[in-house]
């Protein structure tokens, strides 16, 4: 029984706590299941842990003297709570950073190129990116000019294809919204749902963005201060009442008002 | 106004500086991999020249085997300096990456002075000493090999960073942690570019080593080359190339010019004007990356 629990979630997150620097605590006991296939949403507001979260998951946090102090991750099975960033994409584990961050002085083309895993053949390499064109028509348009002077919504394309070219199995977002128009979030939401159709590629995004995160996903996490704070599917967390008023814009609530939602915050935690 | 000896001026000037753009090019090769200006160049350039001679003389070899042999060590000795003292500085701030590499530049001066001393010795490369004439113009032969030799390297790292590994590197030096969140191997990419530095320090070692003798003063050249690899915008191979051409004519002419009116030493007043400019004026050089606005 427990097996076949463990063969349908694609990544299992058990209790864990991130620290950084050694002293500070970013993420205290957090689980969190990816069924395999299914996209799956991590919500929550500013400091809140999401992107902790994806770091311990991708094997970055090293990379900000974070590390994992408690609890496993594992991924199809395998303990990858040790494994080095490199060889958790190589696993099948891709990680679009926070605030896109493409190779700017690079063309769209080769920052394609640059993600090419060790001993991808060139035929390969050529059909992952015209696959890859293929979702975002833009990018192919602008695939000679240089990646830094790509608009926001080009650049956030650039990163997710990017990410494609490693062949993820999971693919992890870090705000993919972010200052970009609502129309621009339709049209990228609308291709990873299609890739995620498509390719049975698995998904977690984190969001601030719950309205329009949870329109895509089957189940969503919401994270306040480091703890996973409600889980549901998209569905209940869409009518529960709380998510609504801080989250979806619902009701009368004046997001200007600070005092009363961080004492709301207080209370979700 | 003597136009042949003007020519002679700056083509001799147009050749030793391609020598400088010859040592740039290490300069480059790291700092397009890893946005680290490596001060160790200096130091890498003279141990280059110094383990060509141990080969050579010390071994035995034949110029021919010890130079490429020279080269295998001192590619190993770049990926060694990776591995040992900068993986641990991944990440940290670029001044504390300089710091090392100053760091280190002292201590390979320091080594080459241990072991083989301070006397200059001669590098013996066997390129003739007898002047070229091209019409009424004299020119060095060694200069002209000099000055081959960066060329050559210039079209090999031209067509290098349009293939897949040196466009992984030239993502490195972009966006560590981008790199690092597509499977990219950071770590292996700048040890790589310091391998590729070390290379090039053996071709610059033993050009300037037969040029004008090798011992500790070869570390020196940073200064120029540095100043060449800033005017050409640091991450530019062809910047590289081109600033080097123009800081040796300006060099060779303008102290002709202005060395009866200062009474000598102006070479060096005019190196170090070009630096002050360049980084006052255009701080990122003729060809170099701009830092991209994000909007
Ligand atoms: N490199 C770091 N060093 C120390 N503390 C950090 C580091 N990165 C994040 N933190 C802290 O960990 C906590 C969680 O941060 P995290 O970036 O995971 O939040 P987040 O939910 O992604 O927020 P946002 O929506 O603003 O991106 C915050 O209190 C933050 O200050
Ligand atoms: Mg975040």
């Amino acid at each position: 029984m427990q097996e076949k629990v463990e063969a349908q979630n694609i990544l299992s997150m058990n209790s864990v706590e991130v620290l950084y620097d050694n002293v500070m605590l970013a993420i205290k006991g957090v689980s969190v299941q990816v069924p395999k296939g299914e996209m799956i949403a991590l919500l929550g507001s500013n400091g809140a842990g999401k992107s902790t979260t994806l770091k311990a998951i991708s094997g970055l946090l090293k990379a900000e003297r974070g590390r994992i102090s408690r609890g496993e991750i594992t991924f199809q099975g395998t303990d990858i709570t040790e494994a080095l960033a490199q060889k958790r994409v190589e696993m099948g584990i891709c990680h679009v950073i926070e605030g896109r961050r493409v190779f700017e002085h690079l063309t769209p083309d080769e920052n394609l190129t640059a993600a090419a895993p060790r001993g991808m053949s060139r035929s390969t390499l050529n059909a992952e990116k015209e696959k890859i064109y293929g979702y975002f028509p833009r990018l192919a348009e602008r695939k000679n000019s240089q990646a830094g002077y790509l608009s926001g919504g080009e650049q956030q394309m650039l990163a997710i294809g990017r990410a494609l070219v490693t062949q993820p199995k999971l693919l992890m977002l870090d705000e993919p919204s972010l200052g970009l128009a609502p129309f621009l979030v339709e049209e990228i939401f609308g291709i990873l749902q299609k890739i995620n159709k498509d390719e049975g590629l698995s998904v977690l995004l984190v969001e601030q963005n719950a309205l329009a995160a949870l329109e895509i996903v089957s189940q969503g996490y919401l994270i306040e201060n480091g703890r996973v704070v409600m889980h549901g599917t998209a569905e209940a967390l869409k009518s529960n009442s709380d998510i609504q008023e801080f989250y979806l814009g619902g009701g009368e609530t004046d997001f200007h008002n600070v005092k009363h939602y961080s004492r709301r915050k207080r209370w979700l935690s | 106004m003597d136009w042949v000896f003007l020519s002679e001026l700056a083509i001799n000037g147009a050749l030793t500086g391609l020598l400088y753009s010859l040592f740039a090019i290490g300069l480059v090769l790291i700092y397009k991999a890893s946005s680290v200006p490596n001060l160790a160049q200096g130091g890498l350039t003279m141990v280059g020249a110094y383990v060509v001679l141990a080969l050579a003389r010390d071994v035995g070899l034949p110029l021919w085997l010890a130079i490429p042999l020279a080269a295998v060590v001192m590619f190993g000795l770049g990926f060694g300096i990776e591995r040992v003292a900068l993986r641990r500085l991944a990440g940290r701030p670029v001044v504390m990456i300089l710091m090392l590499t100053l760091g280190l530049d002292i201590f390979l001066r320091g080594t080459t002075l241990a072991i083989w001393g301070g006397t200059s010795r001669s590098m013996e490369l066997g390129v003739s000493y007898d002047p070229l004439f091209l019409g009424d113009i004299f020119i060095s032969r060694i200069h002209l090999v000099g000055a081959g030799v960066a060329l050559a390297l210039f079209v090999a790292f031209m067509l290098f960073f349009r293939t897949r590994t040196g466009i992984k590197l030239r993502a490195i030096a972009d966006d560590y942690m981008a790199s690092w969140s597509v499977g990219i191997a950071v770590e292996r990419g700048v040890g790589l570019s310091w391998a590729l530095a070390s290379v090039v320090a053996v071709a610059a070692g033993v050009i300037w080593g037969e040029i004008q003798g090798v011992d500790q003063a070869l570390s020196l050249l940073l200064l120029k080359g540095l100043t060449v690899a800033v005017l050409g915008g640091l991450d530019s191979i062809l910047g590289a190339v081109i600033a080097g051409i123009i800081l040796g004519v300006v060099e060779n002419v303008g102290a002709d010019f202005l060395d009866p009116l200062v009474g000598g030493g102006s070479r060096e007043l005019i190196v170090a004007a070009v630096l002050i400019l360049t980084v006052m004026i255009r701080p990122h050089g003729l060809f170099g990356r701009h830092d991209i606005e994000r909007v």
